[in-house]
């Protein structure tokens, strides 16, 4: 349906386009990713027939883009990223409008118009003026425009932007529906929108096609490592129970990401999902797991690690905001101001840095000595054990610490 | 061509949505109703004379040297700004149809306006003292072809400018230099001199409107000299929208 061949398009010394390649068959949805500035537009634009391309050709249902432009714009539906409407206008006008440059007849248009603003929800909007309409609503609009004509190929520039989750959710299933019928090609910065809609993806990157094929074998080929992560109690020596997991059959091996409080976190690298086999050695251990979960890549690793052009970890959630291994200097720091008042001398350097817990990482969080029960709890025996914070002297610590807690 | 009545119909409409036009024929009612009242009683009562001021004399040279730019100034300008000439130029529709709706549109609202006249000389025939209908329909007809070129020439600058207030302006410019270059004159003598009153002689708008119109003549080579002016105007306004699909 659309052929492109060594597209090129060079604004002055900049090539915004650099020699791309790709075609699209009947009826298939291509999702178009790529950063912002990566050629998106500008490759939709000379889909369009908008801008002529600086050198190789564009075919679209059999007619060269250049040469059989009226016939190419008569095919193909385009919602431009501005959603060009004419705001004084009404709605129905703008239908009204769309068909008359489309050489359909007043009645045509008027029973086309009712069928495209009820496929887009807006039936009931269809006396309201332009440019009294939401952001969404007019991005609602300008696709209803662009279905008027019953185009076999649709271009949509970011049909998302602008919506509110639950018209994005619309818009994404309706053009789903369409998908049947036409051939579309639609860009996005949002990764879910084009996870949920396209099966195939292009992803542009500086103006080159940086990956084009089915969704899911992009992600698998391009999309970064698989693992199952472990987090658990699994004794004190860590270093035992990473040579264990090691020997299960299928792993190729098992990395230790450090210890939050009594937990220990490994990644567990093999082929397939490994889960199964790392809970049952778990169940044989006695370790109480917290976390077990198999990692795969999603298009949003994919396009991150094209992005930036590198390795990029899949993202971290360990080393979040929820846990950091605060220093023992830090405790001296102003962040801390309230516990300063609670313990006033610094405890003992390396056991408190390891023990300690931040529950809220937005002020530096309160301070649980893990080796102590809960403030509160009774539990003499253990209360005198390991460093008991000085602070506790003034009557004000306790309660405020029970809060924290 | 196919699709220029689509634009037309479009701009026309647009223009009555939006206050300025309202504006413009409003105080184009009482300008050209002072003017006529006032040569009514200059002349002594001379129907066809006062009519022709308000055809030939300069309020209506000043007429279509503002008006016309302030129709066109956004008709490009700003729907390159706002996006919708992308959706104007994606539609199965030329360029040249986009430009030329765009113009008849505004040289229909400046036929509007110019037309009071005609209601004056309908006015004056009710109360017995009929027109010259000839000179008057003729006057009428080319003035209205003035209008179409200033408004060539008002769509020239607003397909080259960025915005609208940037593009009025420099049409109305171009539009006094029309009009006040020819009536300047040339240094006589010389190669450039001879040079010079040759292309003032190309754009004497007023010695051509003055010299067949006004006087209740259509010549032929007068009527081709506004046709060649607007055809110009508007081919090179195709042109600059063009430019604009390559600047992208």
């Amino acid at each position: 349906m659309i052929t492109v061949s060594n597209l090129t398009r060079r604004f002055g010394p900049f090539t915004a386009v650099d020699d791309i390649s790709f075609s699209l068959d009947k009826g298939e949805v291509v999702g178009f990713l790529g950063p912002n500035g990566a050629g998106k537009t500008t490759t939709m634009r000379m889909l369009t027939g908008f801008l002529p391309v600086t050198s190789g050709s564009i075919t679209v249902a059999g007619f060269d883009v250049l040469r059989d432009s009226l016939e190419v714009r008569r095919r193909i539906g385009y919602l431009a990223e501005s959603v060009p409407l004419y705001p004084e206008h009404r709605v129905e006008e703008m239908l009204l409008f769309q068909g008359r440059l489309h050489g359909l007849a007043r009645a045509e248009s008027r029973r086309r118009g009712a069928a495209v603003l009820e496929r887009v929800g807006m039936l009931d909007r269809s006396r309201s003026i332009v440019g009294r309409l939401s952001k969404g609503q007019r991005q609602r609009i300008g696709l209803a425009v662009a279905l008027l004509p019953d185009p076999e190929v649709l271009i949509l520039d970011e049909p998302t932007s602008g919506l509110d989750p639950l018209q994005r959710i619309e818009v994404r299933s309706l053009v789903g529906d369409l998908a049947n019928e036409r051939t579309v090609l639609f860009s996005s910065h949002i990764l879910p929108e084009i996870e949920a809609v396209a099966a195939r993806v292009i992803i542009l990157h500086k103006g080159r096609i940086a990956a084009d094929g089915p969704k899911d074998a992009l992600v698998d080929q391009l999309g970064g490592e698989t693992f199952v992560r472990f987090e658990g109690v699994v004794g004190p020596d860590a270093e035992a129970a990473r040579k264990l997991l090691s020997t299960l059959p299928g792993v190729a091996s098992v990395e230790d990401h450090g210890q939050i409080g009594i937990h220990h976190r490994f990644r567990v690298h093999g082929t397939g999902d490994l889960r199964e086999d790392v809970g049952a050695l778990c169940m044989q251990r006695s370790w109480a797991v917290r976390e077990l979960s198999w990692e795969r890549p999603t298009l949003e690793n994919l396009f991150a690690r094209i992005a930036f052009e590198m390795e990029i970890a899949v993202p971290d959630p360990e080393n979040g905001p929820g846990v950091t291994p605060p220093p023992a200097t830090a405790k001296d720091g102003p962040a801390l101001g309230r516990l300063d008042v609670l313990e006033t001398p610094p405890a003992p350097p390396p056991q408190a840095s390891k023990m300690l817990y931040n529950l809220n990482p937005f002020d530096g969080g309160a301070e649980r000595d893990l080796s102590r029960p809960k403030p509160g709890e009774i539990a003499p025996e253990t209360g005198s054990e390991a460093c008991p914070p000085k602070g506790e002297t003034g009557d004000g610590g306790q309660p405020s610490r029970e809060l924290e807690a | 061509m196919r699709g220029w009545r689509a634009i037309y119909r479009r701009e026309l409409s647009g223009f009555f949505f939006a206050p300025l036009v309202w504006i413009l024929l409003c105080l184009a009612l009482f300008y050209h109703a002072f003017f006529f009242l006032y040569a009514l009683k200059r002349f002594g009562g001379e129907v066809n004379t006062s009519l022709s001021i308000l055809l030939g004399g300069w309020p209506f040279w000043v007429l279509v040297i503002v008006l016309p730019p302030l129709l066109t100034m956004r008709m490009i300008s700003e729907e390159s700004r706002s996006g919708v000439l992308e959706f104007l130029l994606t539609a199965p529709v030329s360029d040249t149809a986009v430009v030329f709706g765009k113009a008849i549109a505004a040289v229909t609202v400046m036929a509007t306006i110019l037309s009071t006249t005609l209601l004056y000389g309908v006015v004056v025939h009710a109360l017995g003292a009929p027109p010259d209908w000839g000179q008057l329909l003729t006057a009428w007809f080319g003035s209205i072809l003035v209008a179409f070129l200033f408004t060539a020439l008002g769509i020239l600058v607003s397909a080259s400018s960025g915005t609208p207030l940037i593009a009025a302006f420099f049409a109305i410019v171009l539009n006094v230099i029309f009009v006040a270059a020819p009536l300047a004159g040339a240094p006589t003598g010389g190669l450039l001199g001879d040079a010079l009153s040759w292309v003032l002689e190309k754009i004497n708008v007023i010695s051509h409107f003055q010299g067949s119109f006004l006087t209740g003549a259509i010549d032929s080579a007068h009527v081709i000299f506004f046709v060649a002016w607007i055809a110009a105007l508007l081919f090179l306004a195709v042109r600059v929208v063009e430019a604009r699909r390559w600047l992208g």
